[in-house]
C-alpha cells in the first residue's frame, strides 16, 4: 500500500516539476496533457455528432426523411468516379507541397478550379440533358438508373465539378494562409469551423426531403450536402497528438492516456443525445432531432475544441516550410509506389473492400430488433463502447508484449469469428430477440475489448509509415498515397456494388421498414456479415509481410531530426526567415 | 514471445544516435530500409510514367464498364420458376404509370416522339405468360399508379408490391381463378383473403368520389375538419369496411394507408405480419357482425349490423408488428379467441405529450388475467412502451373486460 502511495506521490511531483516544460528526453509538457484532453474530446465528440449527418444511406435522416433508393448512391458514386481521378491528382500536388506552389503554377490551379466551378454552377441553372436527343439510347439509360434521370444525372455530375473546384480552391488559399502558423494537421479547421457551425443547421432546417420527385430529390440533396461537405470539422485534433512527439513512447503514453480519456466527452455525449432524443415525439424519426439536436449539440462542441485547439502542437522533424523538400508530381507518384508498407496497407484495404456497402448492423440491431431509444439505447451503446477502455489503458503494454504483426493478426481473426457468431445467431435464435440480442451483446462486447489495443497499433503503423515516407521521399505524401486507390478504386467501386445489389434482391431499397419484416432483416443482415467474415480471414495475410520494427523506427527518426537541423541550421546561415520548422 | 522478439519491443527505450555527415543527409540508408529517393531521376523514367498510366486507363475503364453495366436494370426482369415465368423485378423507366403483369414485357422506344412521357411502347410476347409476381417485384416506386394483373397469373408473394407509393388501383384479370380485386383492392379468388390494399387508394377515392383537389405540388387537398363535407370524406376516403367473407389480412396488406376508421368483419381469423403497420392517422378500428357486406365503400353502422369497438370475436392470430406506429389509435380491445399476439404487435402506438400519455395507454383485454397468461403465445414487447422516469414501461393490460358495442 505504502509502495502504491510513494508511487502516487512521485506521479505527483513529477507531474508539479513538467507542468509547463517537458523532461528531458520529452517534447510534451503535462501541461499540454490536460490541453489535449479537452481539445480533442470536445473535437472528437464533435465530429461523432457529425457522424448523424451525411449524403450515405445509413444516416437517419437520409434513410427516414429523404427516402433515397439504396442502390442511387453507388450510382452516384459511378458518376463521379473519373472527375475524382483527375481531381485527385491537383488535389495531391497541392497538399504534398503544403499549399506551397510556385506563383505560375498556382494561377493555373486557381484557373482550372475557377472553370471547374463555373460548370458546375451552370449545370444546376440549366438542364444539360435537354441537349441531348430524349429518346438516345444515352438518355434512356440515364432515366432507367436507380433513382435517377437524365437531368438529375447531369446536375449531379456538375455539383461534383462545383464542389471539386471550390474545395481545390480553398485548399491553396487557406493552407497557404493558414499552415504556417497552425501546422498541417489544426489549421483547417479554423477556416471551416463557421461555415460549418451555418451548414449544419440549414440542414435540419431547409425542407429539401419535401421534394415530391425522387431524381429531383435526389439531385438537390446532393447539393446540399456537397456543400455541406465543402466544409471539414474531422477529428484532427486527435490527428495532430499522433505527431505530439518524435519520442515513440511519448506519442503512445499521449495516445493511451489524455487522448483515451478525452473519449469520454463522446461517451457523455453519446449518452445524453440519445436521451434528449428518446422523449421527442418520433424519436430518431423526428425531424427536430436536425433542427435543435444535433446543431446545438454540435456548436457548443465546435466552441470548446477552438477554445483548446491553439494549445496542441504538432511536433514532426522537418525543415521549415519554405525550405522543405519541393515534390514533383511523378515523384510523388513513384515515392509512394515504392512504400512497401502503404502496399502492404493497400492489400488490406483492397480485401477488407468485400465489406463495402454493407449495413451498419448494430444500427440495425439496435433499431429494428430491440426497437431501442432513449436512455437503454445510450446505456447498451456506452456498455459496449466502454468495453475498449480498460484494456486502452494497458495498450503501451500490449504494443511491447506483442509484435504488430501479431496484433493485426489477432484482431483481424477476432472479428472475423466475432461477425460468424453474430451471424450464426441470427440466423438460428433470430426468432428468439433476447437470446439473440444477449449472444450479440456478449459478442459486441468482447470484440470491442478486443479491439482498441491494435486500433492504437493501427494508427502508430500509419504514422510510422508517414515517417518512413518522409525518409524515403523528403516528404510524408499523405495524399499522394491516394495513387494506390487509383488502383484499387476500379476494383472496389465495382465489388463495392455486391452487397447493395444483394440488399436490393432482399427487399432493401429506399424504405427501411422493410427491416422491420423478420425473414428479409435475417438476409440483410447475416448474407452481408458471412462475406465481412471471408474478407477478414483473407486479411490476415499482408501482415505476414510487415517487418518495420521499433529499431528501424528509431533509426528512421534520427535520419529526420538531422535533416531538420541541418536545413534549419543552413537557412539560419544565409540569413533567411523561416517558420514551420520542428528539430525535435 | 521469442527472445528476439522481447529484443525488439524493448528497443521502444534504446537510444539510437546517427552519425550522419550534413552532406549525406538526403541520401543516407538505414539497414534493412530502402535507400531514400529525394530529388533524384527514377531508372526507366518514361517507361515507368508509360506503363503506370496504362494500367490507369485500363483499370478505370474496366471498372466504369462493369459498374455501369451492373447498376444497368432491364425494365422487367423474368425468372423461371417451377410454376412458369415470374416477374421478379420491375425498374421504372421513370414515366410508367400503368403496368401490366401477364405477358412477357420490354419496352420499345418511338426515337420519332420527344415527350418522354408518351416515347416507349411496351411489348408484350403473348407466347410467355406471366405466372407469379416475386417479392419486392416492385419496390418502392414512385410512379406507377396502377397494376392490372392477368389471367394466368397464380401467385402473388404479399411482399411483390412493396412501398408502391403512387399505387392506387390493383386490377385483376376476371378471368383470373386464383385472384380478384374489389374495387382495386387485391384479394384471393373466393375473397378470404385481403392482399394488398394499395397504398395511395386514398386518392383514387378521393377522385371517384368527387374529393380530388390538388396543391401546386400534386398533393391531394383536403377538405377542413370544420367543412361540411369533411365526415363525408372520411365515411368515403379514409374508412375501409374489410368484406364479411374475409377471415386472414395478408401481410403489409395496410402498411402506409391513409385510414381513418376501418371496420374487420366477426369472421377474421388473422392479421398477419405488420398487417396494419405506420397508419399514423388510424383512429378506429371496429368489428362488424351480423351483415353480409361485400362492399367496401362505408355507407352506414346499420348496414353492417352490430358494431363493436372492438377487434373482431375469433381473431386468433395478430402478427407481429400487426398494428406498429400507429400513434393515433387510443383503444384496443383483444377478444378471448386471439392465441397469438407476435412481438411488437402494437409498438408504439403511445406517446407522451407535455408530460401526458397519449394513444394506446391501456391494453383491453377479454380473458382473466391467468387465462391470458396461459392461452395465448405473445412475443417480446407485444406491449406499447413509454418513457418512464428515463427508461421505458410497458403499458399497462386490463383483463376481464367486457367488449363496447358501439
Amino acid at each position: 500500500m505504502s509502495k502504491l502511495l510513494d508511487k502516487a506521490k512521485d506521479l505527483a511531483t513529477e507531474i508539479k516539476t513538467h507542468w509547463h516544460t517537458p523532461a528531458e528526453g520529452k517534447y510534451v509538457p503535462y501541461k499540454e496533457y490536460k490541453d489535449v484532453v479537452f481539445a480533442v474530446g470536445s473535437n472528437y465528440a464533435g465530429s461523432k455528432v457529425l457522424e448523424y449527418i451525411g449524403f450515405w444511406s445509413s444516416c437517419y435522416l437520409i434513410m427516414h426523411h429523404y427516402k433515397l433508393p439504396y442502390l442511387t448512391f453507388s450510382v452516384i458514386g459511378i458518376l463521379n468516379m473519373p472527375l475524382g481521378y483527375i481531381s485527385a491528382l491537383i488535389w495531391w500536388f497541392v497538399c504534398d507541397n503544403l499549399g506551397f506552389l510556385p506563383k505560375k503554377t498556382e494561377r493555373k490551379l486557381y484557373f482550372v478550379y475557377a472553370l471547374m466551378m463555373i460548370f458546375g454552377i451552370s449545370t444546376i441553372l440549366f438542364d444539360y440533358s435537354m441537349l441531348f436527343d430524349q429518346t438516345s439510347s444515352f438518355i434512356r439509360y440515364l432515366n432507367g438508373l436507380e433513382g435517377m434521370n437524365a437531368t438529375a444525372c447531369f446536375k449531379t455530375f456538375g455539383t461534383h465539378f462545383l464542389y471539386t473546384g471550390w474545395v481545390g480552391a480553398r485548399n491553396i488559399f487557406w493552407r497557404k494562409k493558414l499552415l504556417p502558423k497552425y501546422g498541417r494537421y489544426k489549421y483547417s479547421l479554423y477556416c471551416d469551423v463557421i461555415p460549418k457551425c451555418v451548414m449544419v443547421i440549414l440542414i435540419g432546417w431547409l425542407p429539401v426531403y419535401n421534394i415530391p420527385d425522387v431524381a429531383t430529390r435526389v439531385w438537390v440533396a446532393n447539393l446540399l450536402f456537397a456543400t455541406y461537405n465543402v466544409f471539414g470539422f474531422a477529428n484532427n485534433l486527435e490527428i495532430c497528438t499522433k505527431s505530439i512527439s518524435p519520442n515513440l513512447q511519448e506519442r503512445i503514453l499521449v495516445r493511451s492516456y489524455p487522448v483515451k480519456i478525452s473519449h469520454f466527452f463522446n461517451t457523455i455525449v453519446g449518452i445524453i443525445m440519445p436521451a434528449i432524443i428518446g422523449m421527442l415525439r418520433y424519436e430518431w424519426a423526428d425531424i427536430n432531432v436536425y433542427r435543435y439536436v444535433i446543431p446545438i449539440t454540435f456548436i457548443i462542441l465546435a466552441i470548446f475544441t477552438m477554445k483548446f485547439a491553439g494549445k496542441i502542437q504538432e511536433r514532426i522533424p522537418q525543415p521549415p516550410v519554405e525550405k522543405k523538400v519541393q515534390i514533383k508530381f511523378w515523384d510523388g507518384m513513384f515515392g509512394v509506389l515504392h512504400n512497401k508498407y502503404l502496399l502492404i496497407n493497400t492489400i488490406k484495404d483492397l480485401i477488407d473492400a468485400l465489406g463495402n456497402g454493407m449495413l451498419p448492423f448494430t444500427t440495425i440491431l439496435y433499431f429494428y430488433t430491440f426497437r431501442l431509444s432513449g436512455l437503454p439505447y445510450s446505456l447498451i451503446v456506452m456498455l459496449i463502447s466502454f468495453a475498449g477502455t480498460p484494456p486502452d489503458l494497458l495498450s503501451p503494454y500490449f504494443l511491447k508484449r506483442f509484435s504488430y504483426k501479431q496484433i493485426m493478426i489477432f484482431y483481424q481473426l477476432t472479428r472475423a469469428i466475432g461477425n460468424a457468431l453474430i451471424a450464426a445467431a441470427m440466423w438460428f435464435c433470430g426468432d428468439n430477440l433476447t437470446l439473440c440480442g444477449t449472444i450479440c451483446v456478449v459478442v459486441m462486447f468482447f470484440m470491442e475489448m478486443t479491439k482498441t489495443v491494435p486500433t492504437t497499433a493501427g494508427h502508430d503503423m500509419d504514422v510510422r509509415i508517414r515517417d518512413y515516407q518522409m525518409y524515403l521521399s523528403g516528404e510524408r505524401l499523405e495524399s499522394f498515397s491516394g495513387v494506390f486507390g487509383w488502383f484499387t478504386g476500379p476494383i472496389t467501386s465495382f465489388v463495392g456494388l455486391i452487397i447493395p445489389l444483394m440488399l436490393l434482391k432482399y427487399g432493401f431499397n429506399s424504405n427501411w421498414d422493410v427491416l422491420f419484416i423478420d425473414a428479409s432483416r435475417r438476409n440483410i443482415i447475416v448474407v452481408p456479415l458471412i462475406v465481412d467474415v471471408i474478407g477478414f480471414v483473407l486479411m490476415t495475410i499482408p501482415y505476414f509481410f510487415w517487418d518495420y520494427d521499433s529499431k528501424k523506427q528509431n533509426m528512421v527518426m534520427e535520419v529526420l531530426k538531422r535533416r531538420a537541423e541541418v536545413t534549419e541550421k543552413k537557412a539560419a546561415e544565409e540569413g533567411e526567415t523561416v517558420s514551420g520548422g520542428y528539430i525535435g | 514471445m521469442s527472445k528476439k522478439e522481447k529484443k525488439l519491443a524493448n528497443q521502444y527505450e534504446e537510444p539510437i544516435q546517427l552519425d550522419i555527415p550534413e552532406d549525406e543527409i538526403w541520401t543516407y540508408r538505414v539497414e534493412g530500409l530502402a535507400a531514400p529517393h529525394i530529388n533524384k531521376p527514377y531508372k526507366h523514367y518514361g517507361l515507368k510514367k508509360f506503363i503506370f498510366a496504362i494500367v490507369i486507363i485500363v483499370a478505370v475503364s474496366l471498372s466504369m464498364y462493369f459498374s455501369v453495366r451492373t447498376v444497368q436494370k432491364d425494365t422487367f426482369e423474368y425468372e423461371s420458376v417451377s410454376s412458369g415465368i415470374q416477374l421478379s423485378k420491375f425498374s421504372n423507366t421513370g414515366f410508367i404509370t400503368v403496368l401490366d403483369i401477364d405477358f412477357v414485357s420490354s419496352v420499345e422506344y418511338d426515337e420519332s416522339n420527344p415527350d418522354v412521357n408518351t416515347n416507349f411502347t411496351i411489348i408484350k410476347d403473348e407466347t410467355k405468360k406471366v405466372t407469379s409476381v416475386g417479392p419486392y417485384a416492385l419496390n418502392c416506386d414512385e410512379k406507377v399508379k396502377v397494376i392490372n394483373i392477368g389471367a394466368d397469373v397464380e401467385y402473388v408473394d404479399s411482399k411483390a408490391f412493396y412501398s408502391c407509393w403512387a399505387l392506387q388501383r390493383i386490377e385483376v384479370d376476371e378471368n383470373n381463378p386464383n385472384y380478384c380485386d374489389v374495387d382495386g383492392v387485391l384479394f384471393n379468388k373466393d375473397k378470404t383473403t385481403i392482399i394488398c390494399r394499395p397504398c395511395d387508394y386514398d386518392a383514387y377515392l378521393a377522385e371517384k368520389y368527387g374529393y380530388a383537389k390538388y396543391d401546386e405540388n400534386g398533393a391531394l387537398v383536403e377538405p377542413a375538419p370544420e367543412d361540411e363535407n369533411y365526415a363525408k370524406y372520411v365515411n368515403d376516403v379514409l374508412t375501409y369496411v374489410v368484406p364479411s367473407s374475409v377471415k386472414t389480412v395478408g401481410e403489409l396488406c395496410f402498411n402506409y394507408a391513409n385510414l381513418k376508421n376501418v371496420y374487420l368483419p366477426e369472421g377474421l381469423k388473422t392479421i398477419e405480419t405488420l398487417g396494419f403497420f405506420e397508419i399514423p392517422r388510424l383512429e378506429n378500428v371496429y368489428s362488424y357482425k351480423g351483415a353480409e357486406v361485400s362492399d367496401t365503400h362505408f355507407t352506414s353502422e346499420a348496414a353492417l349490423g352490430e358494431v363493436y369497438i372492438s377487434l373482431p370475436e375469433g381473431l386468433e392470430y395478430i402478427g407481429s408488428d400487426a398494428f406498429s406506429y400507429n400513434q393515433a389509435m387510443n383503444y384496443v380491445y383483444i377478444p378471448e379467441s386471439v392465441t397469438f399476439i407476435g412481438h411488437h404487435a402494437f409498438w408504439d402506438t403511445v406517446y407522451k405529450e407535455s408530460g401526458e400519455l397519449k394513444g394506446v395507454t391501456v391494453i383491453n383485454v377479454a380473458r382473466l388475467e391467468d387465462d391470458f397468461k396461459d392461452s395465448v403465445e405473445v412475443g417480446t414487447s407485444w406491449r406499447p412502451q413509454y418513457d418512464h422516469m428515463l427508461f421505458k414501461k410497458s403499458i399497462d393490460v386490463a383483463y376481464s373486460q367486457q367488449r363496447i358495442a358501439k
